[in-house]
């Protein structure tokens, strides 16, 4: 798999253990591997390889394994292959180590999936609200929140039903939650 | 009620003083108000809040191509000296709290617009946990202008419209936040938590534009004088009692 691979990366891969490719392309590159190698793929990227740029770091949240799953995307301006570095974190406690100190710019991404989804980064210089200063219900972005029943016990709102609409409803149409 | 006014007059001359009685008196103040309502009418300045997505309707509104300067309308980039209030859409909990601070700061008369279906019941963003659904709960709205996003002919028409209200009088949703008072802050307190205030002693202007009702004053209002007693110091002892 690994033949087509720059060599540059390929030698940093080589150092990783238990690393899984799960996709690729010429441009994009999508590989697993376990949370405590991250820091170290990320420092051996930057170093040998120019991967200077983290575009941006996803959380998603799998209910079903009770994990998050963070995605580290790292962009070289030599390579010019996108990594995304997916790892697994199980949601309690929910803490994973910050790479503030190999790429600053993760300081706000980290902030904003603190505050969206609760995961804890130790080591990031900020864990305080970022954008949802208003906000006294738990992570929004977390699966087991639910917008809907959010919406109708916080805002108020009117019940809007004409009749036109009701009409559509009766012939099997209307709006579908 | 009747007192005579002096006038200092030559004291050769003979002018009395006239009294009017209450309904020529209540007359005059319709003519005077009338006179008022279109002198303010043809000339209105809009200060726009563009957070949601139909601010880009705007321009062309304001520009040139339908020029709403022809009707007296020009935008305004401060509060204080804007008549008007335009919300162009979706307002998130985090932005109400920065449009109630300026509505409270802008001068009486002032009229709010709620332009699109965002700001009428929540529109397309009805599902999302951070944008307020109905603006008219946090302060009075004086027209809503339907569409998603509504067209500049659209928004000319409410325009149209909000200068025939104005005219005849009947543009006055802004005396609501001072008589119900009590409702549009708890309302805001809701969502923001019960320490919630603003710098504006809201319940004193009421007492001064003759606008206080029983309703100004309530249980939301009380929960001033533990949080702002900074802001509403006269009022504190009558809040708590
Ligand atoms: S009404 Fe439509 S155009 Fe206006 S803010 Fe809402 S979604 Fe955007």
């Amino acid at each position: 798999m690994s033949q087509q691979l720059p060599e540059v990366l390929a030698s940093v891969f080589r150092e990783i253990p238990n690393l899984v490719f799960e996709e690729q392309t010429a441009r994009r590159l999508r590989v697993k591997l376990r949370p405590d190698a991250l820091p170290a793929l990320l420092e051996l990227l930057k170093g040998r390889a120019g991967y200077l740029h983290l575009s941006a770091i996803s959380c998603v949240d799998w209910p079903d394994t009770d994990e998050f799953e963070l995605v580290y995307h790292l962009w070289s301006y030599e390579v010019k292959t996108l990594v995304s570095a997916h790892i697994y974190i199980p949601k309690k406690p929910g803490r994973y180590v910050s790479v503030y100190d190999i790429f600053t710019p993760a300081a706000f991404f980290e902030r904003d999936i603190h505050e969206m989804f609760g995961v804890y980064f130790e080591g990031s210089p900020d864990m305080e609200p970022f954008i949802l200063t208003e906000w006294f219900g738990p992570p929004p972005m977390l699966k087991s929140f639910s917008s809907l029943d959010y919406v109708e016990e916080t805002f108020k709102w009117e019940q809007y039903s004409p009749d036109w609409l009701k009409e559509i409803e009766a012939n099997g149409g209307g709006i579908v939650e | 009620m009747t007192t005579n006014i002096p006038i200092k007059s030559d004291p050769n001359t003979d002018i009395a003083c006239r009294t009017p009685d209450m309904e020529e008196r209540s007359l005059l103040r319709k003519v005077i108000d009338r006179i008022a309502d279109r002198c303010r009418s043809r000339s209105l300045f809009i200060l726009h809040y563009c957070t949601g997505c139909g601010a880009i309707e705007l321009p062309p509104v304001i520009t040139s191509r339908f020029d709403s300067e022809r009707l007296g309308i020009q935008p305004m980039v401060t509060p204080r000296q804007a008549d008007i209030l335009l919300i162009t859409g979706y307002l998130s909990v985090k932005t109400l709290k920065r449009v109630i601070l300026t509505y409270e700061q802008m001068s009486a008369p002032k009229y709010v617009i709620g332009m699109g279906s965002c700001t009428i019941n929540g529109g397309m963003y009805w599902h999302s946990y951070a944008t307020i659904k109905r603006l008219q709960e946090y302060m009075p709205v004086d027209m809503y202008i339907a569409g998603c996003m509504p067209r500049p002919e659209a928004i000319q028409q409410g325009f149209l419209q909000l200068i025939d209200n104005i005219d005849k009088g009947q543009a006055i949703a802004w005396q609501d936040y001072y008589y119900q008072y009590d409702k549009y802050l708890g309302n805001q307190q809701a969502l923001f938590g019960p320490d919630w205030h603003t710098p504006t002693d809201v319940i004193a202007e009421a007492r001064h534009y003759e606008l206080f009702s029983e309703n100004t004053i309530g249980e939301h209002t009380a929960l001033l004088a533990k949080f702002a007693s900074k802001y509403v110091t006269l009022q504190c002892e009558e809040l708590v009692k």
